[in-house]
């Protein structure tokens, strides 16, 4: 009887235990990092989860970035939660963004950086061995460092137009202890950082999507 | 026993936390995405490109002159216009720059009113009006544009004007070369646009000079009041 009473909830615990060895867990998981926030807009605004649970599922609206605007930049940050039982590596692929008329908005007049860098709970690893980086030139914050063009154009150390078809932005050794699984406390946040410069652009809508992924990154140790 | 309840109740809790984590554990995803998007409505501006230029005149002078990148708020005395002033024309240059992000038309309408109650008052017909040349010029300023210029340039000009010859009267006689064309809001000038993809902040646009020419002559004596506005807009 009292080995039947111990060995019932042990029973379960290995199966539960065995079952999530066995499910599809992933070694990486990307999600919100929290709410993202907007300043310097005019009829603007972002819309994502304040979970860092939730799926990362972020819609920017830049507002007004035509003249009538008169702030210095229109800037978004949206904190991002990576998770990683090995190695990992982020990229980022950008679609649509481009126009025909030079003068109207292009990839190249978002700012695009990456910043703040910090643990999400007592899950997340801490590696002594490897570094987290922030891959050139998106290793700042686009919207202190605005500089114009011999034509008189804003200019930003990375921008979108730096993205091509899946470019590393950052990477790093494990982040996650025991599960990468969607925990709130077992990875890392890091802020994205979108800038606008309101400028005589030429009147339109434009509109980009930018996916981030996660995956297995340069073989580092922690 | 108690050992053994114990040793339960920690299986139980640590059985309850594992079933909380599981479905989180399978809530994994490799990717996310942000969408953006912004609007650029269409911006057009008219400043002073300036101080205002005044020859010819005896007495009067500027009282509110044009401050560069300032709104336009320009007030003028002209002085004498009689024939007392031997003066060939009393002649008003304003300077206006223009911005915009888009096609832009440059509108005036004008009042003209005197003291004068016969036909040898001032009219609207006497003060000569026109456009100077344009420059587009500067970084940032979309020099290739061109614009149209609906008036006849400056009024002093020997083709735009002359004595009638059958009143004597001189007559500012070019097309929208006097404010007679202007008692309603019209067309001076249109044209492409101006500013290229460049910060409010950049000062440069296009410039402009709206020139004002008065004939003196034996004008019925009294006092005459011009005003004038100009609208720009971006249809």
């Amino acid at each position: 009887m009292k080995k039947s009473a111990i060995s019932i909830p042990i029973l379960f615990c290995l199966l539960l235990i065995g079952g999530l060895s066995t499910a599809p867990a992933q070694t990486f998981d990307i999600s919100s990092g929290g709410t993202p926030t907007i300043t310097g807009n005019v009829s603007g605004s972002v819309v994502g989860s304040s979970s860092n649970t939730s799926n990362l599922n972020v819609v920017i609206d830049f507002g007004e970035v035509g003249p009538s605007n008169t702030n210095p930049v229109v800037k978004v940050v949206v904190p991002i939660a990576v998770r990683s039982l090995a190695p990992y590596r982020v990229t980022a692929t950008v679609t649509g963004g481009n126009n025909s008329n030079p003068q109207a908005i292009q990839r190249s007049d978002v700012g695009f950086g990456l910043d703040n860098l910090r643990r999400m709970g007592f899950l997340s690893r801490t590696c002594n061995n490897s570094d987290h980086i922030f891959y050139s030139p998106f290793d700042n914050d686009p919207s202190s460092n605005v500089s114009y063009n011999a034509f008189g154009r804003a200019t930003y150390p990375g921008d979108l137009g730096d993205i091509g078809s899946s470019t590393t932005i950052l990477s790093g050794p494990t982040l996650s202890f025991l599960t990468a699984g969607r925990l709130s406390i077992n990875g890392y946040i890091f802020d994205a950082i979108f800038t606008m410069t309101p400028q005589f652009y030429a009147s339109g809508t434009t509109t980009t999507v930018i996916t981030f992924s996660i995956a297995s990154g340069p073989n580092v140790p922690c | 026993m108690k050992d053994i309840n114990k040793i339960n109740s920690l299986l139980v809790a640590t059985l309850l936390v594992l079933i909380a984590l599981a479905p989180m554990a399978l809530a994994q995803s490799t990717t996310g995405t942000v969408n953006m998007s912004g609007t650029v409505s269409k911006f057009v501006e008219m400043n002073s490109a300036g101080a205002v230029t005044l020859t010819g005149n005896s007495g009067g002078g500027i009282t509110t002159n044009g401050t560069l990148n300032n709104p336009l708020a320009v007030v003028i005395n002209l002085g004498e216009l009689g024939p007392a002033n031997t003066n060939s024309f009393v002649t008003a240059s304003v300077p206006l720059k223009l911005r915009s992000n888009a096609a832009y038309v440059l509108s005036m309408a004008s009042t003209v009113t005197s003291t004068g109650t016969t036909a040898n008052r001032i009219t609207s017909a006497d003060v000569g009006f026109g456009l100077g040349s344009v420059a587009r010029t500067g970084v940032g300023v979309n020099t290739t544009g061109t614009d149209t210029n609906a008036t006849s340039g400056d009024p002093t000009l020997p083709a735009n004007g002359s004595v009638n010859a059958t009143t004597g009267r001189y007559n500012f006689t070019a097309v929208r070369s006097n404010l007679s064309a202007f008692a309603a809001s019209t067309t001076a000038m249109n044209g492409s646009f101006i500013m290229n993809a460049v910060p409010r902040a950049n000062s440069n646009g296009l410039t402009v000079p709206a020139i004002f020419a008065v004939k003196p002559q034996f004008y019925e004596n009294g006092s005459t009041t011009v005003s004038v506005t100009f609208t720009v807009t971006a249809p």
